[in-house]
């Protein structure tokens, strides 16, 4: 007892006679990175070593429950300082004014100059002319190719197909049934990925998401439902998430599928055939380049008790020294200022880099979970059969309406 | 001594009354306070929230995907309580009967109860996947179907798929409940009516069924319960889709609230599966009262 008593003292004594530990403060970060490779590893280390007033407690959160995760530390008003997420939802978050307005911090940052992000990234962060967020990373889609398949059918690796109608000869000849094997794969799953990989074709064949009761974007979800319906894709795509979808292709069933770049580590090591990447293709006639933009933005929860400590480490990730790392798993710097040299996948980090030049933004708009579920509800119900595309879409534009009505986008 | 005895049963009163009171009463209260207001991101660490009445409930109401959700959710509970109490019957008599390794195999069977909702979610949606599912390569091995099922992607077809593997998920448990029952039968019974004649079929209908018929009616209960909560295991292997095929309620209550972030609408579906859990509960406090009468 005595003893105990004692030790209990002598910790006490430590504790107050140690300054550092004093002063140190503790900013807490959640995040859904699990790979150790992580630029925000070597970051997160890094940035703790190099100045003694903050430090960075993180806690890894799955990239799925981070909002339902916020949320709940919301409506319990205990939120962590730092947060990473998807860059979508941030609207929900900044429109309801639960995030910290950094526009007077960015405006003394020496990094973190508006000019030099990409457009759709920065927006993302952007409610009300104020910035809530700072682009973490960015990522889009490419066209993922089982180069030993093409040579197989008699088609040229070198040459992937450039217009939808390339995409679908080629599927077509690509397609296999007798081993399983689809021409094409891409994610319809019921969720936000299978938007995210939906909504390229829509801009390609001249839609938009405000205007989706129109021939240009039903002709988009057509082109994806008859794929399914003529089995040159799976009956399967609608409930296949992303990394499902590369699943698929890593085990030779399907010869090519929609990719993002966090895919490459994976690819890298499970998939045992020469892989290549292509641009995507573009609709005969229009020839619009689009893509999807993705990625992850930084943002400080209203209430976070080291807002300046949260920022600090924001512009530390934020070095085109720091972010130059981030390709090592896969993701794309979200300013035009970094240039990784000597790559890993060169081809790969081209095609991505150029792919990134036409991608656009999903929203900004506060209600976005309710514009991108109307748009689920019509991917299903044309590629299930349910309904015809263009009748699934005038339904869809009927449920956007009202909302693009009180907020545009 | 009376007066320290009474203030004593009032504090073992007091305390299971403010445990249920603080983690089952206030969190049903507060479901029930959230769904007749307005809650968005904004206000959802307020308290004072602008009370809507019961416009949400009419939301619900008038959503055709809850209409859907609901008959699947009556659907899914009523095939598996059917399902997993006359398989685990089935098989908890096959069990007691001796032969060797009868209780070990037993035991096995337990171990698909013992996995996670999510790895049993994902181990299922691989074995149906349409082209490389081992269900697909079995049926079409057997000659049983010409052209591969889309398990999950049909939408006629995803409730069954995801009930079936809710059947092999839920099912050791009412086998291992049955089982005890039937542990307590005596002996003497079965060997009394078998020297006068009684058969298998008999004996099971004039003895074993009437004595765990209480114990089957509870068990039959709590799979309801458990049924009804049914959320990881949809979730990992459909999301709920296609087209909210094989959606139910927690699942539905839970894509409103957290990701159309309409916490109104989706307390008040919440409401609407407390409501059926709740009678559902009630009768098995009852039945459970009648078995320890008798």
């Amino acid at each position: 007892m005595l003893k105990q008593l004692a030790l209990a003292l002598a910790g006490t004594v430590c504790f107050a006679l140690t300054p550092a530990s004093a002063q140190t403060k503790t900013v807490t970060l959640w995040h859904p990175f699990t790979l150790e490779t992580d630029m925000i590893y070597g970051g997160i280390k890094s940035f703790n070593e190099s100045q003694s007033e903050y430090k960075i407690d993180a806690r890894i959160v799955p990239g799925p429950q981070i909002a339902t995760e916020l949320i709940k530390a919301i409506a319990t008003g205990s939120v962590p300082d730092l947060v990473t997420l998807d860059n979508p939802v941030v609207a929900s978050f900044s429109a309801q004014g639960t995030l910290t307005d950094l526009t007077d911090l960015v405006s003394k940052s020496t990094y973190i100059k508006p000019n030099v992000y990409f457009e759709g990234p920065w927006a993302s962060g952007l409610w009300k002319s104020k910035i809530y967020a700072v682009p973490r990373d960015a990522n889009t889609l490419a066209l993922c190719y089982n180069a030993d398949m093409f040579k197989a059918k008699g088609l040229d690796p070198n040459n992937p197909p450039k217009t939808w109608s390339e995409l679908s000869a080629a599927a077509e000849k690509l397609k296999d049934p007798a081993k399983n094997v689809y021409g094409f794969g891409f994610s319809a799953v019921q969720g936000e990925e299978g938007v995210f990989q939906w909504l390229p074709f829509l801009h390609q064949a001249g839609g938009s998401v405000s205007k989706l009761n129109t021939p240009e974007a039903a002709e988009a979800l057509k082109f994806w439902a008859d794929m399914v319906k003529n089995g040159t894709a799976s009956k399967d795509v609608i409930n296949q998430r992303q990394y499902e979808v590369t699943n698929t292709f890593m085990a030779g069933n399907s010869a090519m599928v929609l990719c993002g770049p966090w895919e490459l580590p994976r690819l890298q090591t499970d998939a045992k055939f020469d892989w290549k990447l292509a641009l995507l293709p573009v609709k005969d006639g229009k020839n619009i380049k689009a893509s999807a933009l993705g990625g992850y933005d930084w943002v400080v929860p209203k209430g976070a008790q080291q807002v300046n400590g949260a920022f600090k480490f924001i512009e530390f990730m934020s070095n085109p020294k720091i972010l130059n790392e981030g390709w090592a798993t896969g993701r794309l710097a979200p300013r035009n200022d970094v240039v990784v040299q000597n790559p890993l996948w060169p081809q790969a980090y081209s095609i991505y880099r150029e792919q990134l030049q036409s991608a656009r933004a999903r929203g900004p708009h506060p209600q976005w979970p309710d514009i991108s579920k109307a748009i689920q509800t019509a991917m299903q119900e044309a590629l299930t059969g349910t309904k015809p595309a263009d009748q699934a879409l005038a339904e869809a534009a009927k449920k956007i309406e009202p909302i693009l009505a009180k907020t545009p986008l | 001594m009376l007066a320290t005895r009474t203030a004593l049963l009032h504090v073992f009163l007091f305390v299971p009354i403010a445990y249920l009171l603080a983690f089952v009463g206030f969190p049903i209260v507060y479901n029930v306070i959230m769904s007749v207001q307005e809650v968005n991101l904004g206000n959802i660490a307020d308290l004072v929230r602008p009370f809507v009445g019961l416009d949400n409930y009419r939301e619900v109401m008038a959503d055709a995907s809850f209409r859907k959700v609901f008959i699947n959710s009556l659907v899914f509970v009523g095939v598996n309580v059917v399902a997993q109490v006359s398989i685990g019957l089935g098989l908890a008599m096959f069990f007691a009967q001796r032969f060797p390794g009868a209780s070990f195999l037993r035991g096995l069977l337990l171990a698909s109860w013992m996995l996670p909702a999510l790895v049993v979610g994902a181990l299922w949606k691989w074995m149906f996947a349409t082209e490389y599912g081992v269900a697909n390569f079995v049926l079409r091995a057997l000659g049983l179907i010409g052209s591969p099922v889309h398990w999950l992607s049909d939408p006629a077809v995803a409730l069954t798929s995801v009930t079936i593997a809710n059947i092999w998920f839920g099912m050791p448990f009412s086998m291992i409940l049955i089982a005890a029952a039937l542990t307590s039968v005596p002996l003497e019974l079965y060997e009394a009516a078998a020297l006068d004649g009684a058969g298998a079929t008999a004996r099971f209908r004039y003895i074993t069924l009437p004595a765990i018929r209480p114990a089957l009616l509870a068990i039959a209960c709590l799979v309801t319960i458990y049924t009804m909560r049914a959320f990881d295991l949809i979730f990992a292997m459909t999301q709920g889709g296609p087209l909210d095929a094989s959606n139910v309620l927690p699942l539905l209550s839970y894509q409103f609230s957290f990701q159309q972030f309409q916490f109104g609408v989706g307390s008040a579906i919440g409401t609407f599966a407390f409501v059926i859990v709740f009678g559902v509960a009630l009768v098995y406090v009852r039945t459970l009262k009648k078995e320890g009468g008798e």
